[in-house]
């Protein structure tokens, strides 16, 4: 069985601290991997891919040296093996067309503006994980505990699993 | 001959100030007429005819003169001559004297004259005038009432001209106030447009100081969130151990922890994985950031099971530790923010101030860092004197400078920032350049332009006069900017300003 892994990408190494402190809990079901640039990101993403891995969800700063974040996530969703990846905008400032083009190439799923508040991004994470394995997971009573019961719950009794 | 007449008499100009004399005693025309009348049978009056062709001087300022003209046909200009420009003093015609002055007194003679036309007079030298006298009885009454009229003219003259000057001078001094007038709302608008340029490229700015200053902001308030939750309950645990050296060993290699590179890191998490399956990811993560000795000193509490209250105690520690100095870092970083913000856009007083304008350099950096995270900024800041500016007008001048430059490199290259002082000591000199395209021959001589701009309207929030507000803020403070290409390629921009002694 591949485990599903959260991605977060972004270059300030404080603000990176504290958003896996955020998502520590989903930390059971869902390894997060961390990335500095858009560079570290491509090289994570082939690793998780040689691994066998997939990734679920993609958490993403806009302004990084190199290439931006919205640029990342356009391409992470050209590569059909990041194509489902849940993607969320976190970022202090992008442009009002810098996110219109990340919704309209990337499919950008989520916008947080920093700073954001306590919870804010777990609920998003679990909310968008949630939607991940609910569309591509046959099994989903693993995810139960850390993921969005009730939605888990109407998916399982519609799949007729149970 | 006829002889043209090429002025008016001067004393017509302000006839309402002084009158003309009602009635003229002495005929001027008449006087001549007689003259004329009396010269073929008067031989003394034959010789004492002097004419002058036109263009001829008469008269030298200054030059000695011992002769009376009566000027028989003909005119005669009077001028005063200065070092670079003649003034007019008036047009004599017949019947008016030329050398009264210097005749009657013996002093250098006061105005040159020169014949405008063929002139025609009678030079009376002192012997002569005393012979005409004592000769010509009936026409030396006349003709010493011809000379006290012509003082009196000049006299007359004298008052209207005292009272032309006042009238003039009063009208200069309306001039002169509105002139200043004129130059204060020119003034006014040129600051104007500069605070207006300047909130504009501070709209820009503050789209990128949002993300400056949230991104700590969001390391700050998160952090402390955590602290809030676990601090309490690692200090209950704590005071349950015999002792809290290891406990604080932990936390102050939290404090201390270096950012280590992510690839490395997955590497190292890996190995730990193995060697501890029974951990859970997230401590592997943290044991994964630390230092070789640190690990080690985690390691006996790791291997065991049993140990793993302490190990997540130790760890927690470590994480508290990562977030206090998180705190710290994030602190400093708003806090500088800030002071750089209030600091670069503080207002300019009426007064200009003594500052190192290095500083006012290093503030605009801080508060373009967002444009300038794929730009390697190369600074070459020697010690320089101050310069007398107004800080928050010169910003405005960096900040121009430096974001032109990260649009001509569209925001990925080099920029180079340095400083020195003139050789006559006089002037320091900025320099600010980049290796973009550089400024082609052909517009180097317009971009200070107002009406000049290469940007498009959707891509520049200013007004497009950044480098003629540049200019005007640089004129301002007394200095120069000028444009050359970088050697190596690119644009320079150096500006001068003079330097405080």
């Amino acid at each position: 069985m591949s485990d599903i892994y959260i991605i977060c990408v972004e270059d300030e190494p404080q603000v990176l601290d504290v958003v896996i402190r955020d998502l520590a809990k989903l930390e059971e079901v869902f390894p997060i991997e961390i990335a500095h640039s858009a560079d570290e990101a491509r090289q994570l993403i082939s690793e998780i891919k040689e691994d066998g891995n997939r990734i679920g969800l993609a958490i993403c700063d806009h302004i990084m040296p190199g290439d931006k974040g919205v640029d990342l996530m356009i391409e992470m969703q050209k590569d059909p093996f990041t194509e489902h990846t849940r993607k969320v905008l976190l970022t202090g400032q992008a442009g009002l067309e810098e996110t219109i083009e990340a919704v309209n190439k990337a499919k950008l799923n989520r916008y947080i503006s920093k700073p954001w508040k306590p919870q804010q991004i777990l609920e998003v994470a679990v909310d968008e994980l949630t939607t991940y394995v609910i569309e591509h997971e046959k099994e989903l009573l693993p995810f139960m505990a850390v993921l969005d019961q009730e939605r888990i719950q109407e998916a399982i009794r519609s799949k007729g699993y149970v | 001959m006829e002889s043209r007449r090429p002025e008016k008499p001067k004393a017509e100009r302000h006839p309402n100030v002084i009158g003309e004399s009602a009635r003229p005693i002495y005929d001027k025309a008449t006087f001549v007429e007689k003259i004329k009348e009396m010269m073929p049978d008067s031989e003394l009056m034959s010789r004492l005819k002097q004419t002058f062709p036109e263009g001829e001087f008469m008269l030298r300022e200054n030059q000695e003169n011992n002769k009376l003209f009566v000027i028989l046909d003909g005119y005669v200009s009077q001028f005063k001559e200065g070092d670079d420009a003649h003034t007019n003093i008036g047009m004599q015609g017949p019947g008016d004297f030329i050398g009264l002055l210097s005749f009657q007194t013996g002093e250098p003679v006061f105005t040159s004259a020169k014949a405008s036309t063929k002139v025609t007079t009678l030079a009376l030298d002192h012997d002569s005038f005393e012979v005409f006298l004592t000769r010509y009885p009936e026409i030396s009454k006349t003709l010493q009432g011809l000379i006290f009229s012509n003082l009196a003219e000049r006299y007359r003259k004298v008052v209207t001209l005292h009272v032309e000057v006042a009238e003039l001078t009063k009208q200069l001094e309306a001039e002169k106030n509105h002139l200043k007038k004129t130059i204060k709302e020119l003034e006014r608008t040129r600051n104007a447009l500069i605070s207006q340029e300047k909130m504009a490229t501070l709209g820009e700015l503050t789209a990128g100081l949002a993300h400056e200053i949230n991104n700590p902001a969001s390391a700050l308030l998160r952090s402390v969130d955590y602290l809030i939750t676990t601090l309490p309950d690692m200090a209950q645990r704590a005071s349950a151990l015999p002792d809290t050296g290891l406990v604080r060993f932990f936390f102050e290699m939290g404090l201390k922890r270096e950012y280590a590179d992510t690839a490395e890191q997955r590497v190292r998490m890996k190995e730990l994985a193995k060697k501890f399956p029974y951990i859970q990811r997230g401590k592997l993560r943290t044991m994964a950031e630390m230092d070789h000795d640190v690990l080690e000193r985690l390691k006996p509490f790791a291997e065991k099971a049993e140990k793993e209250e302490m190990l997540q105690l130790l760890l927690d520690s470590y994480q508290s530790g990562i977030f206090m100095n998180g705190i710290r870092l994030s602190t400093a970083r708003i806090e500088y923010l800030v002071k750089s913000l209030k600091s670069y856009s503080r207002q300019s007083g009426k007064e200009p101030e003594v500052a190192d304008v290095r500083e006012g350099i290093r503030e605009t950096l801080q508060i373009l860092g967002n444009r300038l995270k794929d730009i390697k900024v190369k600074i070459d800041f020697p010690e320089i004197p101050p310069v007398t500016c107004f800080v928050g007008e010169l910003n405005q001048v960096w900040t121009n400078l430096i974001i032109n430059a990260c649009d001509a490199m569209n925001d990925v290259g080099e920029l180079y920032l340095s400083c020195g002082l003139s050789e006559d000591k006089n002037n320091v000199w900025f320099k600010v350049a980049d290796n973009g395209p550089g400024v082609p021959d052909k517009i180097k001589n317009r971009i200070f332009d107002s009406s000049f701009t290469t940007k498009t309207a959707s891509q520049d929030f200013g007004l497009g006069i950044g480098l003629a507000i540049t200019q005007s803020i640089v004129e301002k403070h007394h200095g120069t900017i000028e444009v050359h290409d970088r050697q190596g390629g690119g644009a320079e921009f150096v500006v001068t300003l003079p330097a405080e002694r």
